[in-house]
């Protein structure tokens, strides 16, 4: 008995070891990303061989970017941006995961085949027209096109009405009893229960919209409204294959944010992506 | 499994006829208001727009009939956009989900530090492709790391970025380190969905550990692999940020990382041929309801 519970445990010891050096590969890239950074002379040239503490170590090009107003301002750019699309797309998911949780109405089943029907539909086929469009709004090189569009969340509606649905309809029959209508009873019943589905929403919206590319890409071409991606793609594009350490420094910066709240955040981001790929079954 | 466990759970159906049943239903279209308008602003009205332009040309918008789309059909340079798209596709995923697959069975049997590791594998694909590719554009550099691995092994140092096929190489090797923590949270969900007892069972019968795993997991796993293979196709053809950043807006070295995306950009905003790329768009939109019906017909059979 005693020699199978080592044999178990070494087991356990090999597979952990083994994950170690596979999670360590996965993570390298970051690693050496904030290596270089802080690499002395990385903007002359890559360190070779390739190292994970740097040979001399300076902050300087963390003082170059920070000197460069253009990242600070794509970051409140990307910040303002990220904030009012997460507002949009928790409010209309919350409000249409309700109606199709609670509510009984003409077409209920035809509106939620028309949400659901929305994440078939790739965003390269109507991207045309939706540029063409915000054009004629005079709202190219403003923030509406990045913000408005996010107010369509089918997979938030989707989330939240399975998040409502597991609430006790009791919940409602009370509410009724009282006399309270539709509205009430959400906002007073339902909404301050939906701490858990909120945070997962939100941090979806979050990762979505501080991540977005080819839509900025395309609306936004004013210097002083660039998103963190689009200042870094242009950065990036510009300095070619030198300044590694300045460029290192500013991709470790963009990350920074979207790092810090998954770390804080990572039991619902989890959950979610868990939710989101298992959701065929 | 699951099905059998949530059915009983009964529904209080008489608590709610008791309810007042007068309130009109409109207020439920109210709840719906955002939503409603947010699809015909920004997913209906496109679409149509997109179908209509996608059969006219020029700035007069004049009716061309199907002209674009054989235009866009018969062009060497959009197949051979559609072969890199799908070759970088192939094999991100033959190579990501088998591999995210194997780490997370690895993750599952460990009791105490599983949730670390889940978070650690996680953590690429929370950046932003940009980001990545930006780092990768230095991994790929001719005195970056991976030379330094190749070197190692004994071979002779790749120009990552100047050679067609090994730039291809470069872009599939950014997409399975970006794209692997989601296959393996995914494939984690699902290995802990599959009920102990099974196992238990197997073990009383004397099966060996690689025996339940072929036996009992990989069976258990069918559906969610299956999900993955749908949404890597449908993720893979949308490809766009990482060939943009490895190859700029040609997809260079010689278009090699030109993408459907890059196609419909460049032929869009690079050169305003709004109709030709309406209908690369609607082509694109053709494959992928085409992968998606029969990536469902999968699922279906399997399960």
């Amino acid at each position: 008995m005693l020699r199978s519970k080592d044999r178990e445990k070494l087991m356990n010891a090999g597979i952990f070891v083994l994950l170690a050096l596979l999670g360590g590969v996965a993570i390298y890239p970051f690693l050496w990303m904030i290596s270089v950074s802080l690499e002395q002379n990385a903007n002359v040239a890559l360190p070779f061989p390739p190292r994970i503490i740097p040979e001399e170590f300076t902050f300087f090009h963390y003082t170059l970017v920070f000197e460069n107003n253009r990242l600070l301002l794509a970051y409140w750019n990307s910040l303002i941006i990220a904030f009012f699309s997460v507002i949009l797309s928790i409010s209309s998911a919350l409000l249409g995961g309700y109606a199709f949780s609670r509510g009984t109405f003409w077409g209920k089943r035809f509106l939620f085949f028309m949400v659901l029907a929305t994440m078939m539909i790739p965003f390269e086929t109507t991207l045309i027209p939706m540029f063409t469009m915000f054009n004629d709004f005079g709202m190219i090189n403003t923030f509406y096109p990045l913000i408005l569009p996010s107010i369509v969340n089918a997979l938030g509606i989707i989330l939240a009405k399975q998040y409502f649905d597991q609430l006790p309809e009791g919940l409602r029959e009370s509410a009724k009893m009282d006399g309270a209508g539709e509205f009430l009873t959400f906002f007073a019943i339902f909404l301050p229960l939906t701490g858990p589905i909120t945070a997962t929403l939100a941090i979806l919206s979050f990762q979505g919209s501080w991540n977005s590319f080819i839509w900025p890409l395309v609306v936004i071409n004013d210097q002083m409204l660039k998103t963190v991606p689009l200042f870094l793609s242009s950065f990036s594009s510009e300095n070619g294959s030198r300044l590694f350490g300045v460029t290192m420094a500013t991709a470790s910066m963009s990350i920074l944010p979207i790092l810090i709240v998954f770390l804080f955040l990572q039991k619902y981001i989890v959950r979610s992506v868990a939710l989101s790929g298992l959701k065929g079954e | 499994m699951l099905q059998t466990k949530q059915k009983p759970r009964a529904k209080p159906v008489v608590g709610w006829k008791l309810a007042p049943r007068r309130e009109s239903h409109a207020i439920w279209y109210v709840f719906l208001l955002p939503t409603i308008v947010g699809i015909l602003l920004f997913t209906l009205y496109p679409l149509i727009e997109s179908l209509r332009l996608s059969f006219t040309r020029g700035v007069g918008e004049q009716y061309v009939g199907f002209q674009n789309y054989a235009n866009v059909l018969l062009s060497d340079t959009f197949w051979y956009a559609v072969y890199n798209t799908f070759y970088i596709t192939f094999f991100q995923l033959l190579l990501a989900i088998p591999f995210g697959f194997l780490i997370a069975c690895l993750i599952n049997s460990l009791r105490r530090t599983s949730n670390f590791f889940k978070i650690l594998f996680y953590i690429p694909n929370t950046t932003s492709m940009v980001a990545a590719a930006t780092v990768f554009l230095a991994i790929l550099h001719p005195d970056g790391p991976l030379n330094y691995v190749v070197e190692l092994l004994g071979f002779e140092r790749v120009v990552w970025l100047s050679q067609p096929l090994s730039a291809k190489w470069g872009a599939i090797i950014l997409s399975v380190w970006h794209w692997l923590g989601f296959v393996i949270i995914v494939t984690l969900a699902n290995l802990q969905a599959i009920p102990g007892e099974y196992y238990e069972a197997a073990s009383m019968d004397g099966a060996s550990r690689i025996q339940q795993w072929i036996w009992i997991t990989i069976p258990n796993m069918v559906g969610s692999l299956t999900i993955l293979f749908v949404l890597g196709w449908i993720g893979g053809l949308q490809r766009f940020s990482d060939a943009y950043m490895l190859g700029g807006l040609q997809g260079s070295p010689a278009r090699s990382l030109h993408t459907v995306v890059g196609f419909i950009f460049e032929r869009g905003f690079g050169g305003s041929e709004y109709g030709i790329a309406s209908a690369a768009a609607y082509i694109l939109f053709i494959f992928i309801l085409i992968f998606t019906f029969l990536s469902t017909k999968l699922l279906r059979m399997k399960i």
